[in-house]
């Protein structure tokens, strides 16, 4: 996944699948294994984004468009 | 206010005569930018129009100002206008010509007074509710993990600002912040302008927070109008209400997405979802690690019961096919012992039969030497006779051939074709015929045949 394009809830809501998905009892150690590398490498990402987790504060001026921010 | 200077007042000659028309509007260039926000109490006489109403506002030492309102003015008051409603009116002053009287031209009306207030709430939001702005169904979803959000309240307030942002926790968020006052007449069009501001320039937000602090239900007016409502409802990002002290219910609270007792809350409910990411995290990694492990111990013990499975089966495989071989081996040896027994009679049998044949070739060699023998003796005698036979016939030939016939002085007489004459008969007149002697020979034409 590109960390520009990283989506925090996208990834969670992936992991949360993962982990679902973990649960059920007959489950192929192939998929097992890819679903786990896959769980794994989010849960770093989410664990990165949430490290480096400092708020920004911007006062809006009016007629000024942060378009950039995006 | 600098109304000289608004108007420029200095300039104007004392000796200018005016027409009426010139000098109202003279006074009304100076009047109506003169904005302003007055209470007094509604007067008895109210002269409602279909597109307007004009009414009187008094105070208590029976002061008059004579007051137009168009229909949408009044209905934003959300219950009818009465005799003796305390209000407070923003607006500004003009002379109207056709009468000559000062008229405030109100832009909005509001209530004062707690009990007022509370009825003009209840009526609004019946009509509001019936027509759905506050219906479940129709609120929009705060995503879980918001990161950008916008924030509309008052530099100065008390403290919502502060509250909100001390209680945001760390988790990367980007605040937009929108300066709003949130109290007093111009602070319902600050707040709408806001929201039309994000909603326009910032549109792919995750959420906008109103908030302030807490105060009476007069000051929270702005927050119990039908035009924040719809505001609220129109938005296309989820708005989170945060406004007040948590009885204070306002009706942008209920028409909001989502509602905060406090700033201190709203903050709260932005920041749990990340704090238990963050502790779920964790727990979803240890999940992921002992569902893994215990499935690869399954995979183990299962590959361990196959391997001794395996070599249990092996083992007796093996076993039934040794016994299968030690019987092949001693059927082979029993059948090999029958062929030799039977190779040897045959051996036996086969040495008798040789000496027989023996016997019988010799004999058949010595016939065969007598019969040659024999053969030998016929033939010398065959070839003599034949000789004799042979020099008998070959005296016989030579006396009668042509060319011994032919030295004794005969001829032979042909035609042209060499076909020998036998009968003259044959022959015509004048016909060539060929006649040979012993050395050459004579063609002659015949004359006569007898």
């Amino acid at each position: 996944m590109d960390e520009k394009k990283f989506n925090f809830t996208k990834a969670y809501q992936e992991i949360e699948k993962i982990n679902e998905w973990f649960e059920k009892e007959d489950i192929d150690l192939d998929e097992a294994l890819e679903k786990y590398e896959r769980g794994m490498e989010l849960i770093n990402k989410c664990k990165e984004r949430l490290k480096k987790a400092e708020n920004k504060f911007e006062q809006i001026k009016k007629k000024y468009i942060p378009k950039d921010e995006f | 206010m600098q109304v000289r200077e608004i108007v420029n007042i200095k300039n104007i000659s004392p000796e200018k005569i005016f027409t009426v028309s010139e000098f109202l509007e003279f006074l009304n260039n100076i009047l109506t930018p003169c904005q302003a926000t007055i209470k007094g109490e509604v007067g008895e006489r109210i002269d409602s129009y279909p597109g307007y109403t004009f009414f009187n506002l008094l105070d208590k030492k029976k002061s008059i100002l004579k007051c137009f309102a168009f229909k949408e003015v009044i209905s934003g008051l959300g219950i009818p206008l009465e005799p003796g409603m305390e209000i407070k009116v923003t607006g500004y002053p003009e002379i109207r010509k056709n009468r000559g009287e000062l008229k405030f031209q109100i832009q909005r009306i509001e209530l004062i007074g707690e009990g007022v207030l509370k009825k003009q709430y209840e009526i609004l939001k019946k009509r509001l509710e019936a027509a759905g702005y506050f219906a479940p169904e129709r609120k929009k979803p705060i995503p879980e993990f918001c990161e950008n959000i916008g924030l509309i309240t008052s530099e100065y307030g008390k403290g919502a600002k502060k509250d909100f942002l001390t209680h945001l926790g760390n988790f990367g968020f980007k605040v937009f912040f929108y300066d709003v006052r949130v109290e007093g007449s111009f602070s319902l069009y600050e707040i709408i302008e806001a929201i039309h501001w994000f909603n326009t320039n910032l549109p792919y937000i995750d959420v906008l927070v109103l908030t302030r602090g807490g105060g009476d239900w007069e000051s929270l007016s702005p927050f119990n109008s039908e035009e924040i409502v719809k505001t609220i409802f129109a938005s296309k990002i989820p708005i989170i209400t945060g406004i007040g002290h948590e009885n204070d219910q306002t009706l942008a609270d209920l028409a909001a997405d989502f509602r905060a007792s406090t700033p201190t809350h709203a903050a709260k409910v932005l920041t749990d979802s990340w704090k238990l990411a963050s502790i779920n995290l964790n727990e979803f990694e240890k999940n992921l690690n002992s569902s893994i492990n215990r499935r690869f111990k399954i995979i183990k013990e299962k590959i361990a019961f196959f391997e001794r499975n395996l070599t249990c089966i092996l083992k007796k495989e093996i076993l039934s096919k040794q016994k299968r071989l030690d019987d092949l081996i001693r059927n082979l040896n029993r059948g090999f012992q029958t062929y030799f027994k039977e190779f040897e009679i045959l051996e036996k049998e086969f040495k008798k039969n040789l000496f027989k044949i023996k016997v019988l070739i010799r004999n058949e060699k010595a016939e065969i030497i007598r019969l040659l023998e024999t053969l030998v003796k016929h033939k010398n005698r065959w070839e003599r006779k034949v000789e004799k036979l042979l020099r008998q016939q070959e005296e016989k030939l030579s006396l009668s051939s042509p060319s011994l016939r032919l030295k004794q002085g005969y001829t032979i007489t042909s035609d042209e074709f060499g076909k020998i004459i036998k009968d003259p008969r044959e022959l015509k007149i004048s016909q060539i015929i060929k006649t040979r002697f012993y050395k050459g020979q004579v063609f002659s034409r015949i004359k006569k045949i007898k």
